[in-house]
């Protein structure tokens, strides 16, 4: 039991991190309807600038964050301006496409800035545990846990509340229909892609605390795309659920498992549960369901 | 687009894949040059060709679900995996000879293809594509851990003979892949003029329309999924016994994505794509290997071995620059240089 619990609360803390880079996918695709792949390399990218900033240049903490948050943005307004611009109007498919050309061209470089090496961020949270009732709790866990909490908060709060939130609600709908309301696509595209980036960014600091920076990072993006797919595309309360339950179920799977077939469940835990949600719930738990029409 | 003072006035003319004279004087010199090219000993050509050629089987198979049935595939690899290791396994295991492994491989692809393909009758573009990676991953993941595999170890299955004469050398097993090469080319081309082809073409351009007008989704799109994986299947043998060993690392999702690319860059929905795409995309690649030396010594930052890194980058570029700008791909470009070279004097 206690093995459960201790398994359920890793997986848990790891879920919390899975459910920010979701919330990255989730935001693109909530105001263009554009499911992004990219979101895994603005994750290691924002990790990566993180390390230089703070090991390479050695500056302290809170000078390193702002200087990550603004190249990760400046990064993101950049694959937008150049990639995903030429392409409104365009059927959403290409476009997925492109997020796709995206995220080859960015793993490339991400491969050569990395040299094959794995990079370790210092401890610059507290790396001490908390013990309750024999269950092990890292304490920087659960402050990156309330970040993820607080950010999705933040979010929901934003596409509720702001004219610019709804703005670009209205953009999912229809591009040329929110376009003809004096809504600026161009300018909700811009917005959408730095937010995002910097979601991620937060995201890969995050997991490069946890688990170092090297070459499989931005291929976590795909399992945002599992928790995103799984929450429902449009749903940000979904993606934080997803995220959770993916964490559980992956450190679950991995850990009862794992001795049984040898090894290797945790990797593909996440890919059965893709499979399953597409056939069983495509549109995932909480997604609205689009009606087709000839 | 006919040429000048050519006209169709049999049905038969209005079918045919090669329609004119010169067209098939064209058609016959191509081939015979295809199979005397050996002759000429260039070996880095010979070998250079078999890789194309595989290529170029996986990526029709990749255009008869995506090109023409409209649905996105990123399990090609794994799909070729399985040929090839169904093809190793029973050579090696069972005593198979190859000419028998070769279908079967295919085959066994195909059936494997049809569990892949299931997800198309629910979902649909990017939901698809997501479900074709999960099951990519999937059939890795189970190779990796079965016994008869090899797992970590990879097989080693011996190249195809008949009596005594081994296909053992890139130049001799040269024959064999060109020739599938060429009847899978011939198997494409042909469907896209049957009713099975106009069925895919009616899904892929409206699949609700498409079943309003009596085509059953169910059967048409799981075909296109056997088809499909058929081919890869067939590639994976071919593979197989050309390298002489099979391994997992030959089958990453990047080889799957590598594919789609080639399907982007090549033009979807025209046979000629995939030889475009193959042949472009692989050049870029080859172009990359030569290059990364010099590139590596002039610029000192990009570390020792900057090949695979940069010719990610490259295609990740190439993508991006024919999605922008010529999303229908280079055959689509072939196409109107066909037409204008046909109609010379005239304008239009």
């Amino acid at each position: 039991m206690i093995d459960f619990l201790q398994l359920a609360i890793t997986g848990l803390l790891t879920g919390g991190l899975y459910a920010m880079v979701g919330a990255a996918i989730v935001l693109v695709y909530k105001s263009t309807h554009v499911v992004s792949l990219a979101h895994g390399q603005f994750l290691a990218f924002g990790a990566f600038f993180f390390y230089i900033f703070i090991t390479v240049l050695d500056l302290p903490f809170w000078a390193a964050l702002p200087l990550t948050f603004l190249v990760a943005g400046a990064v993101g307004l950049a694959v937008e301006r150049f990639s995903m611009r030429p392409l409104i109007g365009q059927p959403l498919f290409s476009a997925f496409l492109m997020t796709f050309a995206i995220f080859m061209t960015l793993d490339g470089i991400f491969q050569l800035i990395l040299k094959g090496e794995t990079r370790t961020l210092p401890r610059f949270l507290s790396a001490e545990t908390l013990s309750v009732g024999g269950l092990n709790i890292p304490t920087g866990g659960m402050l990156s846990f309330g970040v993820a909490l607080g950010m999705f908060f933040l979010l929901a709060l934003f596409f509720r509340f702001t004219k610019v939130g709804l703005g670009m609600r209205a953009t999912a709908e229809d591009h040329q229909l929110a376009q003809s309301t004096g809504i600026s696509v161009r300018t909700v595209f811009s917005i959408v892609w730095i937010v995002s980036a910097l979601v991620a960014a937060v995201a890969g600091i995050s997991l490069a605390r946890v688990m170092d920076i090297h070459y499989p990072l931005p291929w976590i993006g795909v399992k945002g795309l599992v928790v995103a797919l799984f929450g429902g595309l449009d749903s940000l309360p979904g993606a934080l659920l997803a995220g959770l339950i993916l964490g559980i179920l992956e450190n679950l799977s991995a850990g009862y498992l794992d001795p049984l077939v040898g090894g290797g469940v945790g990797d593909v835990a996440a890919y059965v549960m893709l499979l399953l949600i597409l056939l069983i719930k495509p549109f995932g738990l909480f997604g609205l369901k689009r009606i087709e029409r000839i | 687009m006919l040429p000048c003072g050519v006209y169709n006035e049999r049905y038969g003319q209005d079918m045919a894949v090669v329609r004119t004279k010169r067209h098939w004087g064209i058609l016959i010199l191509a081939i015979f040059f295809l199979y005397l090219f050996p002759v000429f000993n260039l070996q880095y050509f010979i070998s250079l060709i078999n890789y194309l050629c595989i290529t170029i089987i996986i990526v029709l198979g990749l255009q008869i679900v995506t090109g023409f049935c409209g649905q996105v595939s990123f399990g090609q690899a794994g799909f070729m995996a399985i040929g090839a290791y169904t093809s190793a396994i029973l050579t090696l295991k069972f005593g198979v000879s190859f000419w028998l492994a070769l279908p079967l491989s295919g085959l066994s692809a195909a059936v494997i293809g049809l569990i892949g393909g299931a997800p198309s009758l629910r979902i649909k573009g990017f939901y698809l594509a997501m479900a074709t990676l999960a099951i990519h991953f999937l059939t890795m993941w189970l190779i990796m851990h079965v016994e008869i595999t090899g797992s970590t170890q990879g097989l080693h299955p011996a190249p195809p003979s008949i009596g005594d004469f081994q296909f053992d050398s890139d130049g001799r097993m040269y024959y064999i892949i060109v020739s599938v090469m060429l009847l899978m080319t011939y198997g494409a081309k042909n469907m896209m003029r049957t009713r099975l082809g106009r069925a895919f073409v009616a899904i892929r351009d409206n699949d609700l329309a498409a079943e309003v007008m009596g085509i059953n989704l169910y059967r048409y799109k799981l075909l296109a999924f056997f088809i499909s994986c058929f081919y890869a299947g067939i590639a994976g043998s071919l593979w197989a016994h050309w390298i002489q060993m099979v391994h997992p690392e030959q089958f990453t999702v990047l080889h799957a994505v590598w594919y789609v690319g080639m399907l982007i860059v090549g033009g979807m929905s025209l046979t000629a794509g995939a030889f475009f795409g193959v042949i472009f995309l692989r050049g870029l690649d080859e172009l990359v290997m030569f290059s990364s030396p010099f590139l590596a010594s002039t610029f000192p930052w990009l570390g020792t071995h900057p090949a695979a890194s940069l010719g990610v980058t490259a295609f990740g570029l190439i993508l991006m620059v024919f999605l922008i700008f010529e999303p229908r791909g280079i055959a689509h470009r072939w196409e109107i240089f066909k037409t204008s070279y046909r109609l010379y004097p005239f304008a239009y």
